[in-house]
């Protein structure tokens, strides 16, 4: 069995948010299956961690939701990504790229002692 | 912007809290992975056990949803709130005695708050009152100290732009008010052009003085206070512009004054000074008349009004002739500036400050008797406590608990100590002499309402940390164990015995205080005043220069009344005179004694002036020691002579007889020649004759506008006020009498504030007394429920009802013994601020310390009789069954 990773806090959000903003509105399932699914499963997360980041998301005014019928006619509440969620997003992105840079030249460091 | 718009949505969560909608959601999602599964092949039963452990712990899901939705500090503030709203709702006995009490105390002090804010924090209609100062004139030699000052000294402070903004003078003269059926007499004020600007007073109708109308000769112009307004006219908007007669002359209302400015106090209107420009000459600068009110620039410190006054000064003296020069300094003259607060305050502040002590430390003994009953509550509920921190309450979560009691508490017993004040006060200025209570009346701004709040609060800190700490201290093993009963059951009585005793030393220094007070008041009515009040009434009048323009025709009225008198039923004797003793008037002035010159450093000889007809002496009781006093020959046109009173007699000419010497007045006119000496008499004030003694001149050589008509009779002093009006009337129907009052009432009135002090510092001192006794009684009566089973054990072990009663009240009285021991002590140490107040007592009096240290020993023994008694009365057959 290959090794699944959790998800430390904070990126869950970013996750998320990356998601609406792909695939449009979505409910709490489709958002966590959209994750497992793009990390080719590598990422594990209890469902259940999700929803606080939700509110917390929806609180800052980044996401909005609205109850409405799943495709199998379940009511469920959608979650879409606001401008300022999508604002959020391009500054968050471009932490990581920068954070992603960083490591990057840090791992291409030849070691004295390798 | 993020974080503030995350915690509003999180302060609303907190309460406004949907939880269907959450399991709901949770429920679809948890129903969608089971079909999913379902859907990829899985058997139901694992669909359904697989969908739940992929979604994890459900509960633990909602529960940091919860935490993420709302704010949990605020959320457990809450639960504490109603926990403790609560169980205060299940004892409603503690609830209502604590609250009020806390009522009374926080409601009493509020209420004098009120009083002192307005007094000499914020007077009411004036702006920034911390920049106003008041000119003074010290002579230094002369025991001489006024707040009053001379033209030229308020021309130059004027004309100082760089220190102060504006200045402006008053002086206060009568009106005599005619629009009406019966003519009326208004306090009233003339003040210069700008005095409106030094208060910043703004008015509600029309406009105030300019500076042209400040002018001799200018129109006659007047502007009303609020309140003279309302009573005169009604409130009628349309009174601008309209004239009325003052002293008969024709005055036009050209404004109304805004509801609260009413400086000088208690006037009714202001006309301007119009000060003619002689005024301010050189040689008026020792004329000193004037009330001088000054508003410092923005920033600039009153220190450097003083160094600017001092310079003047210098140079006012180096300028002054060489004659004058002398006198001058050789007298210690100085000008300074006071506070304008301190100088309104006057003579109240002092014992306002007492007052507001007083509460304070009622206040103080009030919540130390809450602690006191939270304290034996805390131990009654050691169980329930206990059980709270076993079932995981944290140490801190229980004491938050006590904390929220105690602010609750704290705050009821505010709010309605904050209704309760409003009446308190008004019922204080009715208590409280005219003399005091002048101007004032129950008034609450911002200020009162933060001293409300921040007494409340401080209150509920205080009698809440004891407990809170007590609560820190708790062992719940212990607590459930012993049955609940105690709660570490020694150090708890050790701590409400020691709030006791600090309430018996605070009500000690309150009984003392009023003892103190109690004493020195019946020193004062024993002091003679160096006449007989008895019978004597008196009533004032002021003659109009319209009608009567000179002596002459003042003299006319002043004889014309006194033939009248004369012949009325029922009077003894009859005088006119000004001042009279105890009408709070005082003349004074310099003068020179012929064939003699001042040796170089000492001052010009100093007396007190008073006017005087010839049955004066027999009208008041004064001894003539000497010569003999004024008769009718004393007139205009025969030798102008004097008398005067044994003191002074003494102090300038101490070796040799005064009779036949004469003296010139330094304001001018003719020399008098001394021809009677009479016995000294109390002109203001039985606590302090600091007067270095009395002129007297004959009313009928020297005349004026105005004075007091005195009446002696052997009944009832309140039975010749008709024959007064009736003698005033038939000689001018026009003239008001005003300031009507027997001469026992004004000396009553001058110990008015002493006796209003007293009543309420006693009234606080017996509450006190009977709040520490409560505290006493409560702590005894405990720790006789505690000791019940000891106490059984002894009576059956054939321990006398005597010695038992004893070891209870002992127990009692230890602790009043120590709050009687502290109680002195402070009293030693904070006495001095007391004796400013006191007379002919020490502010450590042995025979006060006696009687108040006995009265509350007393209470004390009372307070532990009652639970003692109860002690013996046990049956010890019941007591050691039990348990």
């Amino acid at each position: 069995m290959e090794q699944r990773t959790d998800v430390w806090q904070g990126t869950l959000a970013l996750m998320v948010l990356k998601t609406l903003n792909a695939l449009g509105p979505l409910h709490g399932y489709g958002i966590a299956r959209r994750i497992e699914q793009t990390s080719e499963n590598l990422l594990s997360i209890n469902h259940g961690t999700l929803y606080p980041v939700l509110l917390k998301l929806e609180q800052e005014g980044s996401i909005d939701s609205e109850w409405g019928v799943s495709d199998n006619n379940r009511k469920a509440k959608f979650y879409r990504i606001t401008k300022a969620g999508k604002k959020e997003l391009t500054a968050a992105e471009r932490e990581w790229q920068r954070a992603n840079d960083i490591m990057a030249r840090f791992s291409a460091l030849q070691g004295e002692s390798s | 912007m993020k974080g503030l718009r995350r915690g509003w949505k999180r302060l609303l969560g907190s309460l406004i809290r949907e939880e269907s909608e959450l399991s709901l959601e949770l429920q679809s999602h948890i129903e969608m992975q089971i079909e999913d599964n379902i859907r990829a092949g899985m058997p139901p039963e694992k669909a359904r056990r697989e969908a739940k452990l992929k979604f994890g712990g459900l509960e633990s899901a909602k529960e940091s949803y919860r935490d993420q939705r709302g704010l949990l500090w605020l959320e457990t503030t809450f639960a504490d709130f109603r926990y403790a709203a609560r169980s205060l709702r299940k004892s409603p006995g503690f609830t209502t005695v604590a609250v009020l009490t806390l009522a009374l105390g926080i409601g009493a002090n509020i209420a004098i708050f009120s009083l002192v804010n307005q007094v000499l924090l914020h007077p009411p209609g004036i702006s920034h009152p911390e920049r106003i100062v008041v000119l003074r004139t010290k002579y230094d030699k002369l025991n001489l100290d006024i707040e009053v000052a001379a033209p030229p000294a308020l021309a130059a402070v004027r004309n100082q732009k760089e220190l102060f903004d504006y200045a402006a003078a008053s002086e206060e003269p009568s009106f005599i008010y005619a629009d009406q059926q019966t003519p009326e007499r208004l306090p009233g004020a003339a003040v210069s052009a700008q005095w409106f600007d030094v208060f910043g007073a703004q008015p509600q109708l029309g406009r105030v003085f300019t500076p042209e109308e400040d002018q001799p000769n200018a129109n006659r112009v007047v502007v009303l206070a609020h309140s003279a307004w309302l009573r005169l006219f009604g409130g009628d908007p349309n009174v601008i512009g309209r004239s009325i007669e003052l002293n008969q002359k024709a005055y036009q209302i050209i404004g109304v004054m805004g509801r609260d400015f009413r400086w000088p106090r208690a006037v009714d209107l202001w006309v301007p000074l119009a000060l003619p420009p002689t005024a301010f000459t050189p040689q008026n600068w020792f004329n000193e008349h004037l009330s001088v009110a000054a508003r410092m620039r923005q920033g600039v410190p009153p220190a450097q009004a003083d160094a600017f006054l001092k310079t003047l000064m210098t140079r006012v003296l180096d300028a002054a002739p060489p004659q004058a020069k002398r006198y001058i300094g050789d007298a210690g003259w100085s000008l300074s500036t006071t506070p304008f607060r301190d100088s309104s305050a006057g003579v109240t502040k002092t014992p306002m400050l007492i007052l507001l002590g007083a509460v304070g430390t009622v206040l103080l003994i009030a919540c130390s008797n809450i602690a006191g009953l939270m304290l034996a509550r805390t131990s009654v509920r050691a169980r329930e406590l206990a059980v709270r921190a076993s079932l995981g309450a944290t140490r801190v979560r229980l004491i938050r608990g006590v904390a929220a009691e105690s602010l609750l508490l704290s705050l009821a017993g505010g709010a309605v100590g904050v209704a309760i004040a409003h009446a308190a006060a008004r019922l204080l200025l009715q208590l409280a002499p005219e003399s005091s209570a002048a101007g004032l009346e129950p008034r609450s701004d911002a200020y009162v309402l933060g001293f409300a709040v921040a007494a409340s609060l401080i209150s509920g800190i205080f009698f809440g940390l004891v407990p809170a700490w007590q609560v820190s201290k708790l062992n719940p093993h212990a607590g459930l164990r012993g049955g609940g009963r105690t709660l570490a059951g020694g150090a708890r009585q050790r701590l409400r015995s020691a709030l006791v005793v600090v309430e018996a030393a605070l009500a000690l220094v309150l009984l003392m205080a009023a003892g103190l007070f109690l004493r020195s008041l019946a020193r004062l009515q024993e002091i003679n005043p160096g006449f007989e009040p008895r019978g004597v009434m008196t009533a004032s009048f002021l003659l109009p220069t319209q009608s009567y323009s000179d002596g002459e025709r003042q003299t006319v009225f002043i004889r014309n009344v006194l033939d009248r008198l004369a012949g009325a039923k029922g009077v003894t004797a009859a005088t006119i005179g000004r001042p009279i003793p105890f009408s709070g008037e005082l003349e004074a002035g310099a003068f020179f004694i012929q064939g003699r010159t001042i040796p170089q450093g000492e001052a010009i000889p100093q007396s007190e002036h008073r006017w005087a007809s010839p049955d004066y002496l027999k009208t008041f009781g004064i001894p003539l020691k000497e010569g003999r006093f004024f008769n009718d020959l004393d007139r205009a046109g025969t030798e102008q002579v004097a008398v005067i009173d044994e003191k002074l007699a003494r102090r300038y000419w101490p070796k040799e007889d005064p009779l036949g010497k004469r003296i010139q007045p330094a304001s001018g006119g003719d020399p008098l020649k001394i021809v009677g000496i009479v016995g000294h008499v109390t002109q203001s004030d039985l606590a302090s004759d600091a007067d270095s003694g009395v002129l007297y001149r004959s009313i009928f050589q020297d005349p004026m506008g105005g004075g007091s008509i005195v009446v002696k009779t052997t009944g009832d002093a309140a039975s010749m006020v008709g024959a007064i009006r009736d003698a005033v009337r038939e000689t001018d129907a026009s003239l008001p009498l005003f300031n009507v009052k027997s001469m026992d009432a004004m000396i009553g009135n001058s110990l008015a504030p002493r006796r209003f002090l007293l009543r309420v510092l006693g009234f606080f001192a017996g509450v006190a007394l009977f709040l520490a006794a409560l505290g006493l009684y409560g702590v005894i009566s405990y720790s006789v429920a505690q000791r019940t089973r000891e106490i059984g054990i002894r009576v059956a072990l054939g321990a006398e009802r005597r010695s038992v009663l004893r070891l209870v009240v002992g127990e009692g009285l230890r602790l009043a013994v120590f709050g009687v021991a502290i109680g002195v002590a402070a009293v030693a140490l904070a006495g001095r601020f007391l004796e400013s107040q006191l007379f002919g007592v020490d502010a450590f009096d042995p025979l006060t310390i006696l009687m108040t240290s006995a009265t509350l020993l007393a209470a004390g023994l009372l307070a532990s009789y009652l639970p003692a008694r109860r002690a013996v009365r046990v049956d010890p057959a019941v007591t050691l069954r039990s348990d």
